[in-house]
C-alpha cells in the first residue's frame, strides 16, 4: 500500500460525511495541530488518548495541551467515565464506506472509541483500502485473527423511536477521522 | 379459518394509529431506500453467495460446531454446546450463580429470548438489562417486539416519554433527541457497573472461532468492551466456515435490514480479549468469554426437513417483514411468538417457539411473493409458508373451509351452486351492476368492496354462440376459463377469443374443465388441488391444441404447478408437463404470437397498470402487457406508484381477513387515483373484481378497470 491518492481520500471523506462524521487530512508534522483544532472547535475540554508512535511523531499530546485541552493517558477505563473526548489510532480504513477499522486488541483503544462523546480516529492514508471486499481480503489473509476487530462507521445512531434517524446513542455522539499522509 | 382471538388481535393492531403511521411510512419508503443502499452491489450475486456459504455450513454442521469450539477455546474462550434450550439455560444459570453475577447488560440476542433468559434469571434475583433502545422501551412497557429489527415501532414519542418519566422519576419531554439522551444516561451507568455482558451473534465463524455482532447504537460495543464476563448466545444456524465467507452476510444485512450500506459498528470477537478488571489500579486481563451454542431439537428438525432446510440460510434481516402487505398493516405482535415475526418468522416460530401459533399466523400470508424477491438468503419464504399451511390443514381440517373446497373441486356441485347463486342474488342486486352480498362460501362480508354479479348464463353456455371468423387459421387454442371468466366475466372471455381470432387463431373451450385448484392450494388443501388437477388434465386435452390460453394469471400459475402433484414417469405427470408447457397467460401468448402491432382507434385514453402478484412474480411477465398497451393508438400510458403491490384480493384471503385486505385495497385505489388515469388495466380477473369493487364501494365512477384483452378488443374495434 502506498500513499493515499487524492481521489481515494475524497471518497473516504465523502462517505464518512454521509453518515454524519467529519474528516480532515494532515501531514505527519501537522497531526497534533489538526487533532487539537477539531476538539477545540467542538468545545471539548478534556480527552483520553491512547498514544502511538505516529501520534508521538505528530506531537499530538503537546498540541492538545497547548490548545488548553486536558489530556489523560492512563487509567483510561476510569477516566473515560467522565472525560468527553477520545483519541486513538486505527489500523485500516475503507474509502467506499467511510469506515475506520480497529484491527488489534488494545482495550484502551476500544474504550476511548466507544465511551467518549467525541471520538477522533487517526488513520494512516496508506492503510485505507478502496472497498469493503478489499478489507475482508486483508483480514482473511492475516496470519492470525486478532482477538478483536471492529468496523466503526460514523457516530452511533438509532431509528428506534418512530423510525426517526437520530445520531448519538450509547457510543460517540460525534466522530472525526484524521487521515495522515504517511508515505 | 383463524380463531376469533387472532381476528381480534388483528383489529387491535389496526386500531393502533402510531403503528399504522410509523410502520406504514417505513414500509412504504423501504423499497426505494433499500434500492439506493444497493447501488453498485449486485444483490442477486450477493444472496447467492450467502445461500452458498450458509448451505455449506448447514451441510457440515457438526464439523462447524467442532471446529468453532476448538478454535474459540484455543484463543482462551469457553464453549457451552447445549443440546436443548433447557440445558443451555440451566448451564447459564449455574454459571451466573457460580460467578456471583448480580447485574447483566444485554445487547440484542433473539436466541436468548427463546431461552426465556431474562425472566429465568430474574427469578434468581439477577437484574438483566436490555440495552438496545427499542428493546429497552418495550421492556419498560412489558411488551414484545413488534418488528425484528425495530422492536418499538408501535409506540410514539409521547408514549416513550411517559415510560421514561415513570422509570427515571424525572419528567421526560416527548422530543426524540432528548429521549435518546435519557437512554444514553440511564444505560451508561448500567454498562459501567454490570458484572456480565450478553450478546447475540449475527455470524459465527468456524475456522477462527470468531463471533460477529452488527449494531448501530453502540450498545453492542459497550457490552463487548466493559464487563469482565462476556456471554455470546447463538443458534447453530449462525455458522459459516471462514471469515471470508462472513463478508457476504454483512453486505446484505444492513442494506436489507435498515437500508444502510453498513451499520455503525461491525465487531468481531475471537476468543477472550482484554478487559480492565480493576479500573482504580488500571489492571488489564483477559475477559471470561463464553460462547453458548444452541443446538436444540427444533433446529435439528429444520435440518431434517428438506423443504425447510433453507431456513438455515436466513440472515434475520427482516426484509420479508418490510415488504409484506399484511405485516405493514398489523405489525409483529399479531404474529405472537414473542421472538420472531413476519414472513420468515412464521417458520421460525413453527420450529423454534410455538407450533400451534404458527399454524394460525400462516393464514396472514397473501401469497403475493414479494418476500422472496428481497430475501437476503434467497429463501422461498411464501412457498415455505404454504407448506406450513398444508401441514396445518392436514392436521386440522376446518369444516367450513373444507366444505367450500370440496364443493369447488366437485365440478357439478360447484356449478350448480353458482347457478343457484345467480338466481338467489336477484333480490339483492336491484338492477344495479354490483351487489354487496353473495350467497354460499363467497359470502364473507368485506368492508369497502362490492362483489360483482354472477352471470345469468355461464360462459360454457355462451361460448358456442360466439362467432369466430378465421378463414385460414394458423392454429387452435384451448381456452381455460377459470371460475371468474366462466361465471362472472363472460364478456371478457369473448374479448380474448376476438383478440386471438384477429391474429389468426381459432379458440375452443373444452367443457371438461373445472376450477383450476388455486383456491384449494392457497388454503393448503393438497388433496382437493390434486383432484382438480386431474379433472383439468383430462378435461383440457392439451394434446389436441397448439396452446392453452388463460386470462387469469392465478389459473395459469396453477396449471404450471400441476406437474408437481404427480410422480415423475406416470402418465398423469407426462400430461401435466404437456399442459404446463402449452399454457400461457393471455397477454404473453398474444404478444408472442405477433399481436403487438400498432393499432387502435386513436381516441385518447389515459391508462395505468396494476401488476397481479402471480403474473409479475410467479410468471415473470411484466413487459409484454405494457408493450401491448403502449402500442395501442390513443393510449397514454402512465405508471402508478407501487404498481406491483398486491391489491389485497389474494383469492379467498379477502374473505378470510377483510380487516387486512381492506386497507391494502385502499392504498391501491389511492395510487390509482393519483395517476389521473381513466382506465386501470389489469390481467387478472381477481384483481379486476377486487379493484372494481373497491372503486364502486367508494362511488368512484370516473376510473374504469379493464382487462388488457378487453382494452385491445375495444380499441382495435374487434367487438
Amino acid at each position: 500500500m502506498g500513499k493515499i491518492t487524492d481521489e481515494l481520500y475524497e471518497r473516504f471523506k465523502k462517505n464518512l460525511e454521509s453518515v454524519n462524521g467529519t474528516c480532515v487530512r494532515a501531514s505527519k508534522s501537522d497531526l497534533g495541530k489538526a487533532v487539537a483544532e477539531i476538539l477545540k472547535e467542538a468545545g471539548i475540554p478534556d480527552t483520553c488518548i491512547v498514544e502511538t508512535p505516529l501520534m508521538k511523531e505528530g506531537g499530538v499530546i503537546a498540541a492538545l495541551e497547548e490548545a488548553g485541552i486536558k489530556v489523560y493517558t492512563d487509567h483510561i477505563r476510569l477516566n473515560a467515565e467522565t472525560v468527553k473526548g477520545g483519541i486513538s489510532e486505527v489500523q485500516y480504513g475503507i474509502a467506499d464506506l467511510g469506515t475506520m477499522v480497529q484491527g488489534r486488541d488494545v482495550i484502551d483503544e476500544r474504550i476511548v472509541s466507544t465511551m467518549s462523546e467525541y471520538y477522533i480516529g487517526i488513520v494512516k492514508g496508506s492503510t485505507i483500502v478502496p472497498e469493503y471486499d478489499d478489507m475482508f481480503d486483508v483480514i482473511a489473509a492475516l496470519p492470525e485473527m486478532p482477538n478483536f476487530v471492529g468496523f466503526v462507521t460514523g457516530p452511533s445512531r438509532t431509528a428506534d423511536i418512530e423510525c426517526v434517524s437520530t445520531v448519538g446513542v450509547h457510543g460517540p455522539l460525534r466522530l472525526s477521522a484524521v487521515v495522515v499522509d504517511d508515505e | 379459518m383463524s380463531s376469533e382471538a387472532l381476528k381480534q388481535e388483528i383489529r387491535d393492531a389496526l386500531d393502533n394509529t402510531t403503528l399504522a403511521r410509523t410502520l406504514g411510512t417505513f414500509c412504504k419508503t423501504y423499497p426505494a431506500r433499500r434500492e439506493k443502499a444497493y447501488e453498485g452491489v449486485d444483490f442477486e450475486a450477493t444472496r447467492n453467495k450467502i445461500s452458498e456459504v450458509k448451505r455449506y455450513a448447514a451441510d457440515h454442521i457438526d464439523e462447524m460446531i467442532e471446529e468453532f469450539t476448538k478454535n474459540c477455546e484455543a484463543r482462551g474462550g469457553h464453549v457451552i454446546h447445549a443440546r436443548s434450550k433447557e440445558e443451555a439455560m440451566e448451564k447459564i444459570r449455574v454459571l451466573v450463580k457460580e460467578k456471583g453475577v448480580k447485574t447483566i447488560v444485554k445487547s440484542k440476542s433473539m436466541a436468548s429470548e427463546e431461552l426465556h433468559f431474562n425472566t429465568t434469571l430474574a427469578e434468581d434475583g439477577v437484574l438483566v438489562q436490555e440495552t438496545d433502545l427499542g428493546e429497552f422501551i418495550i421492556a419498560l412497557e412489558g411488551n414484545t417486539p413488534v418488528h425484528m429489527v425495530m422492536p418499538a415501532l408501535h409506540l410514539n414519542k409521547e408514549e416513550v416519554a411517559d415510560l421514561f418519566t415513570d422509570y427515571t422519576k424525572v419528567k421526560n419531554e416527548p422530543i426524540i433527541a432528548e429521549e435518546v439522551k435519557t437512554a444514553r444516561k440511564v444505560m451508561r451507568e448500567k454498562f459501567i457497573t454490570a458484572d456480565m455482558a450478553v450478546s447475540g451473534a449475527n455470524v459465527a465463524v468456524a475456522e477462527t472461532g470468531t463471533v460477529f455482532t452488527m449494531s448501530n447504537e453502540g450498545n453492542g460495543r459497550m457490552v463487548g468492551t466493559l464487563p469482565k464476563i462476556h456471554l455470546y448466545i447463538f443458534g447453530i444456524e449462525k455458522f459459516v466456515k471462514s471469515i471470508s465467507d462472513a463478508r457476504w452476510i454483512f453486505k446484505a444485512l444492513p442494506r436489507n435490514g435498515t437500508a444502510q450500506r453498513i451499520a455503525a459498528y461491525v465487531s468481531m470477537y475471537t476468543g477472550a480479549c482484554d478487559v480492565v478488571t480493576d479500573k482504580e489500579n488500571d489492571t488489564k486481563e483477559k475477559k471470561e468469554f463464553y460462547a453458548v451454542i444452541i443446538d436444540d431439537p427444533g433446529r435439528r428438525a429444520i435440518l431434517e426437513e428438506p423443504e425447510f432446510r433453507p431456513l438455515f440460510e436466513c440472515i434475520r434481516c427482516g426484509a420479508c417483514l418490510d415488504v409484506c402487505p399484511a405485516f405493514a398493516l398489523v405489525g409483529g405482535h399479531v404474529y405472537g411468538s414473542k421472538v420472531y415475526t413476519g414472513g420468515v418468522g412464521v417458520m421460525l416460530t413453527h420450529f423454534l417457539v410455538n407450533e400451534g401459533r404458527a399454524s394460525e399466523i400462516q393464514n396472514l400470508c397473501l401469497q403475493c411473493g414479494r418476500c422472496k424477491e428481497v430475501c437476503g438468503g434467497g429463501l422461498p419464504i411464501s412457498d415455505m409458508i404454504m407448506k406450513i399451511r398444508e401441514k396445518s390443514v392436514k392436521e386440522n381440517p376446518n369444516a367450513i373451509k373444507k366444505f367450500a373446497l370440496d364443493a369447488v373441486s366437485d365440478r357439478k356441485l360447484f356449478h350448480s351452486m353458482l347457478r343457484i347463486a345467480s338466481v338467489a342474488q336477484a333480490p339483492f342486486t336491484k338492477g344495479q351492476p354490483m351487489i354487496r352480498h353473495l350467497p354460499m362460501f363467497l359470502s364473507g362480508l368485506t368492508e369497502g368492496r362490492s362483489f360483482p354479479n354472477i352471470a345469468q348464463v355461464p360462459l360454457r353456455d355462451v361460448f358456442p354462440t360466439i362467432e369466430q371468423n378465421v378463414p385460414d387459421p394458423k392454429g387452435k387454442i384451448a381456452l381455460f376459463a377459470g371460475c371468474l371468466l366462466d361465471f362472472v366475466y363472460t364478456d371478457l372471455a369473448r374479448d380474448v377469443v376476438m383478440d386471438l381470432n384477429s391474429i389468426g387463431y381459432l379458440v375452443e373451450m373444452p367443457l371438461g374443465q373445472a376450477c383450476c385448484g388455486c383456491p384449494a392450494s392457497t388454503m393448503g388443501d393438497v388433496d382437493n388441488a390434486r383432484k382438480e388437477a386431474e379433472i383439468n388434465i383430462e378435461g383440457m386435452e392439451a394434446e389436441k391444441y397448439d396452446y392453452v390460453v388463460s386470462a387469469c394469471p392465478s389459473c395459469t400459475h396453477q396449471l404450471h404447478q400441476y406437474q408437481t402433484f404427480f410422480e415423475e414417469g406416470t402418465e398423469m405427470h407426462k400430461r401435466a408437463v404437456e399442459l404446463g408447457n402449452k399454457t400461457f397467460d393471455f397477454c404473453k401468448l398474444f404478444y408472442d404470437l405477433g399481436g403487438c402491432e400498432e393499432s387502435g382507434d386513436g381516441k385518447p385514453v389515459k391508462v395505468t397498470y396494476h401488476d397481479s402478484c402471480h403474473l409479475c412474480r410467479s410468471l415473470r411477465v411484466t413487459q409484454e402487457q405494457r408493450e401491448l398497451l403502449k402500442n395501442t393508438k390513443g393510449v397514454e400510458f402512465v405508471e402508478m406508484e407501487d404498481h406491483d403491490n398486491c391489491c389485497g384480493f389474494g383469492g379467498t384471503y379477502s374473505v378470510l381477513y377483510p380487516d387486512i385486505a381492506a386497507p391494502i385495497l385502499q392504498q391501491k385505489i389511492d395510487n390509482i387515483q393519483a395517476t389521473g388515469a381513466d382506465v386501470v388495466a389489469v390481467d387478472c380477473p381477481g384483481c379486476m373484481m377486487q379493484i372494481r369493487g373497491g372503486l364502486d364501494a367508494r362511488g368512484i365512477d370516473n376510473v374504469k378497470v379493464k382487462h388488457t384483452a378487453e382494452i385491445i378488443a375495444e380499441k382495435r374495434g374487434l367487438i
